[in-house]
């Protein structure tokens, strides 16, 4: 039995389709991406699966039961932690936990333990007693994290679990989210492609409410990415160049003395040896690496955060 | 247990709300000093009075010419001889009150002995009496010299009550303080709606009716210890409580759930900027046409039936009624007409929740 399982799960609102047919098998333990720039259906899907939207069409379940037909035995089994940071602002972070931890009805003692240890792995022991408004922006999505994980669910749904931290934070919570892989399914979406190539399992890349590519990170970069790429730092080019590698690649960029080419196989040697044959000045040049994004843009024709 | 986590968590979010508290509690308080020490302070406009002379003798005359000369008194030229006339009169509206000096006043005031006044009104106007009531008193004191024994009595209400003018004017401004509720509760439930913690809470195993019971429960407290500071400040202004005093605090708390009520339909309707706009749209009017502030009867019948479907006249026609020393069994109706509309504003509730928890 899969953790996570829809069937050509659909969500329509008036005229607009936010989800269209989306098929996802996640298995117990997996850490699942959801990859998509805003607006591509991540949000609308966790709501669908934590019973708060009602699909249009399609089924969906969590561990073999159904959202739409038994709500409230999948509300038992998950754990949320929604795109804003939603806490209780005049309750201080035991107040917090417990809330969560009794609704889903843990007992004092059990609510005490988890909060105890959850705390301290977020590292807001020191603030504990104080009422969350006065909080950061990165210790409050780490208590809304700890909320998400107080009831020790078997599937946890982090919606955007780093939008808007700096740096830092972001990293902090990363290391977090990584920790419990292999102990906690966990669907996260993001529209960081370094958040979702260093914490998935697989990664599925969403755009305007299909799932338009699957795998693992790796698997996306070299199944699906068909060019690569390599970046020039030059002077004195000429027009007529320009249209000579023109015909002979894919794609090029040009932008302040930097030129992008893509194309399936690319030659170091040789387009360092023609543009300089032709008088171009190179300052330097590399072979770029794929990324996520080169994937999303490759199967979407746009950028991740357009 | 859920809804009681919930309720547990709403009324940590109210008591350390300095401003919601401050807003809740001390309104209705500032509201009842204004209406009470208006009232029962004698600082008002010249009442027109008529005055039935059945003493005929030189004493009840002086005593006339002696309210005459009260500033906050506009006492009608023509004297009446006789009660019956100014009955007549008062009950064509000629006239909006009398009062009457029963012959055996000038022997009760050579005598020293408690002299009897009557000051009779139109039912359908009671605070022209409350409010006059005081100043015949104290001229009356004025004139028999301070330690005579003077009772002025009230056509229609209790002697027992010190001041008519705050029994009047308290259980109108404590429903209205309780009507406050509406606001209050409203504003939580919008405010976690929009602010998405309602969603949030929806993907926890708690039911809809965790959700309503979570949402009321904390404000009963507040319900308990706003009517228990309305009682004191009414008795500090001059309340005098003849009736029973549960039964008051049974209708206070029965309108105070309705309020609630009414707040988590609001609150579960309509957004957190529009919600004081809307609730206050409902509170203001309603608490006017249900005579929270002065009395209703001149009011034309269409607004008077309107009135009377909801459940807020009732709670203050009934708690005026209880404090004044009505029995349980003149307020029943409304009492049942309370329950009833608790009942159907909380399955109202209910089902609200049940829709918002899936759209």
């Amino acid at each position: 039995m899969n953790a996570v399982q829809t069937l050509k799960l659909t969500k329509e609102f008036d005229s607009l389709v936010a989800v269209d047919g989306v098929n996802l098998e996640i298995k117990k333990g997996e850490l699942f991406s959801l990859l998509g720039p805003n607006g591509a259906g991540k949000t609308t899907t966790i709501r669908m699966l934590c019973c708060l939207l009602k699909p249009t069409n399609g089924t969906a379940s969590i561990l073999g039961h159904d959202v739409v037909k038994t709500p409230f035995a999948v509300k038992k089994l998950i754990g949320v932690s929604p795109q804003d940071t939603i806490l209780s602002e005049r309750l201080n972070c035991w107040e917090n936990l417990a809330l969560i931890g009794k609704v889903h009805g843990l007992s004092s003692d059990e609510v005490a333990r988890r909060s105890k240890e959850l705390l301290e792995t977020m590292g807001l022991m020191e603030r504990a007693k104080d009422q969350v408004r006065k909080f950061s922006g990165g210790m409050k999505r780490r208590l809304s994290i700890a909320m998400a994980l107080v009831s020790d669910p078997q599937v946890l749904f982090l919606d955007e679990p780093t939008l808007g931290l700096d740096p830092q934070a972001r990293r902090a919570i990363w290391e977090y989210i990584a920790e419990l892989k292999g102990k906690k399914t966990i669907l996260l979406t993001t529209h960081y492609m370094e958040e979702a190539d260093f914490l998935s399992d697989r990664i599925g890349v969403i755009d305007e409410g299909r799932v338009v590519a699957l795998g693992t990170s790796q698997e996306l970069k070299t199944n699906l990415l068909e060019m690569r790429s390599m970046v020039v730092s030059i002077e004195n080019i000429s027009a007529e160049v320009m249209e000579d590698l023109q015909s002979k690649y894919s794609r090029l960029e040009m932008t302040k003395g930097r030129l992008k080419i893509y194309h399936k196989d690319l030659d170091f040697k040789e387009i360092v040896d023609y543009l300089h044959s032709r008088g171009v000045t190179v300052y330097s040049a590399a072979l770029e690496q794929p990324t996520l994004e080169d994937v999303f843009i490759q199967i979407t024709g746009k950028k991740l955060r357009d | 247990m859920k809804f009681w986590e919930i309720g547990k968590r709403n009324l940590k979010e109210i008591y350390r709300n300095p401003v919601l508290l401050g807003f809740l509690l001390g309104m209705p308080v500032a509201f009842m000093v204004v209406f009470c020490d208006a009232a029962g302070g004698g600082q008002a406009s010249p009442i027109a009075l008529s005055v039935v002379d059945e003493d005929h003798s030189q004493t009840s005359s002086v005593f006339i010419q002696y309210l005459g000369s009260v500033d906050a008194i506009e006492l009608n030229e023509s004297i009446y001889s006789e009660e019956s006339q100014a009955q007549e009169d008062l009950e064509d509206g000629r006239i909006s009150l009398y009062l009457l000096i029963p012959s055996g006043f000038e022997e009760a005031k050579q005598a020293r002995q408690t002299v009897n006044l009557e000051l009779a009104y139109k039912e359908a106007d009671p605070m022209i009496g409350l409010l006059l009531k005081p100043m015949i008193e104290a001229v009356g004191f004025e004139f028999l010299g301070a330690a005579a024994p003077l009772n002025v009595e009230l056509k229609g209400t209790e002697s027992e009550i010190k001041n008519p003018a705050v029994n009047f004017y308290f259980p109108g401004i404590a429903v209205f303080g309780l009507m406050i509720l509406v606001s209050t509760a409203a504003e939580i439930i919008a405010g976690d709606r929009e602010k998405g913690f309602l969603s949030r809470m929806f993907t926890t195993p708690a039911r809809p009716w965790d959700f309503i019971l979570g949402y009321s429960l904390p404000f009963i407290p507040v319900l308990i210890v706003s009517t228990l500071i309305y009682l004191g400040v009414g008795m500090a202004l001059g309340l005098t409580i003849v009736g029973n005093l549960g039964y008051a605090f049974l209708i206070f708390f029965l309108i105070g759930l309705c309020s609630i009520g009414v707040g988590m339909i609001v609150g579960s309707l309509v957004k957190s900027e529009s919600q004081a706009g809307v609730s206050w749209l409902f509170v203001v009017p309603i608490a006017m046409i249900s005579g929270a502030w002065f009395t209703v009867e001149l009011m034309p019948s269409a607004l008077k039936s309107v009135a009377r479907a909801l459940p807020f006249i009732h709670a203050i026609d009934a708690s005026r009624a209880v404090i004044s020393g009505s029995s349980f069994s003149a307020i029943t109706l409304d009492i049942y007409w309370l329950i009833g509309w608790a009942v159907v504003l909380f399955a109202v509730g209910i089902v609200l929740f049940r829709r918002t928890m899936v759209s």
